[in-house]
């Protein structure tokens, strides 16, 4: 008999999160109040069913800018104050520049990284470094209350926007948040919270960059995604193909290989006689060969034990003769070589490398990536397939092809990064902190914006197109975010954005303000009927050209501040 | 056929072709009705995850109930005894925690219709979303979702309408995809910009909105989209909201979104289509015992939220809107006969849906396959007696009055209505047809005015 660890009765969770987030919400900044008298002077009321959406709108996407913008953009949270200089100076043509700055950036262990670390040792986390055992024994064996049972989970959260906001090594957090969103988990959860460090180090930091191969095992053998998709209770005498099924449709061969629940041997077959893809028996013989891949927390079971580690327990495994993809699993094999034969077949099979490289693609490039560009991919990562940097090649085909730089504007910004992006550009001081109440008035407001980190509940990840980013909902949300930025104190009062700092004193003009802080932002100039309505807003009637009493006059401070506000809230600040 | 109209709206194209298009930004614009005076108030409520209906209506007595009883050891909901199923008739049975739902289903407002679902088994939670909410039989094909071609087909909207679509929740459903008309919101009282410094806040937004209409592209039309979308909040939504006739809305994600959604309906705005989701329903372990547990609380949430729901717009006069209103609520697919061992269940197949509406011809409707080996797909799973297109076409037809049924649901041809709501039976319309045929196409955009501001 199994009895789970969880609770019976799950709406606790549901009743927590609430919780947390009434807590979050309270410490919140209050916002300024806003007068319904404006808008209720209109005699025409406005609707939502008379915008017109002529045809050349959706063929109309700006023209690309320079590549160290769409580099730093795309492949990365946005530029920080300088790095855009200094991506000019890596080289005499574009290409040059992007192939040092790539290799440079696939390689993170090559880069200082020393300001991200300092902060992340001032903000004391005392989690982040403890081994999975410790993490079991300190947050759950101990049975803390919720806040502290939870910690890891804060502060891997706390620690991944420091990182994106500090971190020099910007493609790869980039493509940690791209396989956490890939292997997406659930992560506050009772049982998973609490040991969320091991897999946001252990399993996808330590393979980002990595074996396509070693990070599916590992993603296979940690706890959290036992936990979440229930492979710690498929046994043979009560399979659970929870993960059996989501490996093959959401990790690896896709569903566009699922031919749902025809005979195994009406799967057409490749050129090497190789079924195209999988069938629901593939599902159930996946889910079998992983029988018994479970883990320690059963502390009232010798055979388990409660230490929280991945283990093999043999009496599950099934060991009838398993026929998966093109191969078969012969009858009377042990636990760890039977699922990992299956690990090997997924890995191996042709549409797991296409699959791949187009959800890479449509994560560097457009949403709708071309064929040259998934292929060249996808022939990286079978070239590669035992190597240990095969993902890295992979990146590095995808972004080093030619196509790379002539999209543009066929991505929007996630929330994540509208919310970064806007940090770094800004070199905002902020500190991560558990106690730190603006973090947690951050975190609040990013889960309104609609990205809040390892919180999407299925198992599919955020979506990844802009369809789902630009509806009234998110855009509203994540101006609302941005808007707030400017505004930000902390304890001694001091901005959190220090624009007036930042601002050359030279730089006094509404059109120099205007035109500083677009280039600062974006990296380039808006279009001009856009930039203009910056330079009017900064300007508020008086000669764009004249010096403003920046240093002086509170007024002007404040109108910088929301300037800046309105920058964030462009449609420039979008495009990717 | 294909048909690729200046809009980008692709109807009845293989995924190749669609793909080929893909680079395109995909959209489907919007068919001011003008002239028509429909008002009616479809709400779609999708529970993902693949609900088990066979633990919402179970079988409690017959052949069934033996095989149901042995196929779930731990999941039964007894008969008799503390936690026994609500009776809706002789051979099924309702979940006790869904008190309120056997309230509505007694008062003649609630139809429950068994064994519906895909045509063909498909067990993925995302594949079969996306046909269900792309009302397609494959999930590719349309870049738009079923409800947005809805919108965009019926002949019959009113002249004015201020919110036409409402998507209660973060982000919008695919059932909305590409529907830019749509309200998508999750907390009126957030839902505006005033984070920025006091002083400016006026002259913000006046230049933001100057700022997004200085260009047309997508991204510049949807800005402005929301701009239009806060201004309606502020303008017409209340922070304070007091639900009629005593409802209380339970108090959880649902409750709230429910509540907000009832509160638009009561403005007046127009609101035709509407959409909510509740998620939790991937039961693989620890669904529950018997009667309680997590699926309970699941199910208690559910019929709560829609009995107070209910009561809270089923006022009289002007304040009748149930007589104007339906809510379908569906899930991917339902879930094994069998339980696994962990107390949960895996992916199955046929599912129920619920249709409550003040025109609901109200009970216990399709056709029971039946739980014997024999009568199982693959051994496990309920069968599927209708294509889930059937009852959507019946609220679309008898409800909506909007016969499109070729656009709305490509590749479905043989509509028959189940009897699940009152109304009309218009002949439906099948076939690609020109979707838009009411002067949009000639580019009369003077009907598209931006008049806001």
């Amino acid at each position: 008999m199994t009895q789970p660890l969880v609770p019976p009765d799950r709406s606790t969770y549901v009743a927590l999160r609430r919780r947390r987030e009434a807590r979050l919400r309270r410490r919140a900044l209050p916002d300024s109040s806003w007068g319904r008298e404006a808008v209720r002077r209109w005699s025409t009321p406005p609707s939502l069913a008379l915008r017109a959406f002529a045809a050349e709108a959706f063929e109309q996407i700006p023209d690309p800018p320079a590549a160290g913008v769409i580099a730093l953009t795309r492949l990365g949270f946005g530029p920080r104050p300088g790095e855009l200089a200094a991506f000019e100076a890596l080289g005499a043509t574009d290409p040059q520049r992007l192939q040092i700055w790539v290799d440079e950036q696939l390689d993170p262990a090559s880069i200082d990284d020393s300001e991200a670390e300092a902060r992340l040792a001032a903000a004391s986390f005392e989690s982040l470094d403890k081994s999975l055992v410790d993490l079991w024994q300190d947050y759950v064996v101990a049975d803390p209350p919720w806040e502290i049972r939870m910690r890891p989970y804060f502060e891997t959260e706390r620690a991944t926007l420091l990182r994106g906001l500090y971190s020099r090594r910007q493609l790869f957090e980039l493509l940690v948040d791209f396989w956490h969103n890939h292997f997406n988990v659930y992560a506050y959860e009772f049982g998973i919270g609490p040991i969320w460090v091991h897999s946001d180090r252990d399993v996808i930091r330590a393979n980002a960059l990595g074996n396509f191969r070693v990070m599916l095992e590992a993603v296979a053998q940690s706890p959290a995604m036992l936990r979440f998709l229930d492979n710690r209770d498929n046994s043979v005498d009560g399979p659970n193909e929870n993960y059996g099924r989501e490996v093959l449709e959401l990790h690896s061969l896709g569903v566009d290989a699922y031919y749902g629940s025809i005979p195994k041997d009406q799967v057409p077959l490749d050129g090497q006689g190789k079924p195209l893809g999988y069938v629901d028996e593939d599902v159930t013989a996946c889910a079998r060969s992983l029988t018994g891949w479970t883990m320690r927390d059963r502390p009232w079971d010798e055979n388990f034990g409660d230490t929280g580690e991945f283990f093999v327990y043999e009496p599950w495994h099934d060991t009838d003769e398993k026929r998966f993809l093109d191969v078969t699993i012969p009858a009377g094999g042990a636990g760890l070589p039977d699922g990992r034969a299956a690990l090997d077949a997924i890995a191996a099979h042709p549409a797991t490398a296409r699959f791949i490289a187009r959800k890479l693609c449509r994560r560097l490039v457009a949403d709708q990536p071309p064929q040259a560009l998934v292929d060249a991919g996808a022939d990286a990562f079978t070239q590669h397939a035992g190597a240990l940097d095969q993902l890295a090649r992979v990146v590095r085909a995808i972004v080093l092809a030619p196509e790379f730089p002539t999209f543009w504007g066929q991505k929007v910004k996630r929330p994540l990064e509208i919310a970064l992006s806007a940090l770094r550009s800004t070199a905002a001081d902020w500190d991560f902190s558990l106690d730190d109440e603006d973090t947690d008035s951050l975190l609040w407001r990013s889960y309104n914006a609609g990205q809040p980190l390892f919180s999407w509940p299925a198992p599919n990840g955020y979506p990844d197109i802009k369809e789902a980013w630009i509806t009234t909902g998110p855009r509203v949300m994540n101006w609302r975010l941005t808007n707030w930025f400017s505004e930000v104190q902390d304890d001694a009062d001091a901005f959190r954005l220090d624009l007036l700092g930042q601002t050359p004193p030279e730089v006094r003009s509404a059109r120099a303000l205007a035109d500083f802080w677009v280039d600062r932002i974006l990296g380039r100039a808006m279009p001009a009927a856009e930039q203009d309505e910056i330079v009017e807003f900064m300007a508020q009637g008086i000669n764009p050209d004249l010096d403003l009493p920046l240093d002086t006059d509170e007024d002007v401070q404040s109108r910088l501040r929301a300037m800046i506000g309105l920058i964030f809230m462009s449609p420039c600040f979008l495009w990717k | 056929m294909c048909e690729l109209t200046r809009r980008g709206f692709l109807v009845g194209c293989s995924a190749g072709v669609a793909a080929m298009a893909g680079a395109r930004f995909n959209t489907v614009a919007f068919a001011q009705g003008g002239g028509g005076e429909n008002d009616e108030i479809l709400v779609v409520i999708f529970l993902r995850g693949g609900m088990d209906g066979l633990h919402v209506v179970m079988p409690i007595d017959g052949v069934d109930r033996g095989f149901y009883e042995a196929a779930r050891p731990t999941l039964q909901i007894p008969v008799t005894g503390p936690g026994a199923a609500l009776p809706l008739d002789a051979q099924f049975g309702l979940h006790p925690s869904a008190g309120p739902l056997f309230d509505l289903f007694q008062n003649g407002n609630l139809s429950i219709v068994q064994a519906m679902g895909l045509t063909e088994v498909n067990r993925s939670h995302f594949d079969a979303m996306q046909q269900v909410e792309r009302g397609l039989q494959s999930s590719s094909g349309a870049p738009s979702g079923w409800l947005a071609r809805h919108l965009a087909s019926a002949s019959n909207l009113p002249p004015e309408m201020i919110v036409p679509s409402l998507a209660v929740g973060g982000l919008q459903p695919t059932s909305l995809l590409s529907s830019l008309e749509t309200l998508n919101l999750s907390d009126p009282g957030q839902f505006n910009i005033n984070t920025g410094p006091w002083l400016w806040r006026h002259p913000q937004r006046t230049a933001l909105r100057r700022l997004w209409g200085a260009d047309s592209t997508f991204l510049h039309t949807t800005g402005l989209q929301a701009m239009d979308a806060m201004d309606i909040i502020e303008l017409y939504v209340d922070d304070d909201y007091t639900p009629a006739n005593g409802a209380v809305y339970p108090q959880s994600d649902f409750g709230d979104h429910l509540q907000i959604l009832a509160q638009m309906t009561k403005l007046d705005l127009g609101l035709q289509v509407a959409t909510l989701d509740v998620g939790g329903w991937d039961t693989h372990a620890g669904q529950g015992q018997g009667s309680g547990g997590y699926f309970a609380s699941l199910i208690e949430d559910l019929a709560s939220g829609l009995g107070a729901f209910y009561l809270d717009l089923d006022g009289s006069g002007s304040a009748n809107f149930t007589s104007r209103l339906t809510v379908v609520v569906h899930s991917e697919f339902g879930r094994e006969l069998r339980e696994n061992s962990d107390s949960g269940t895996e992916h199955g197949y046929g599912n129920l849906m619920m249709v409550l509406s003040g025109n609901a011809i109200g009970g216990l409707h399709g056709t029971w396959p039946g739980l014997a080996p024999g009568q199982l797909v693959d051994g496990t799973d309920v069968a599927v007696t209708n294509d889930f297109r059937r009852i959507l076409s019946e609220v679309l037809i008898r409800r909506l009055a909007n016969p499109q049924l070729g656009l709305i649901f490509p590749g479905y041809g043989d509509y028959q209505p189940l009897g699940i709501v009152q109304g009309e039976d218009l002949p439906p319309i099948y076939g690609d047809q020109p979707l838009f045929e009411d002067g949009f196409e000639t580019g009369d955009t003077s009907r598209w005015s931006t008049s806001v501001g």
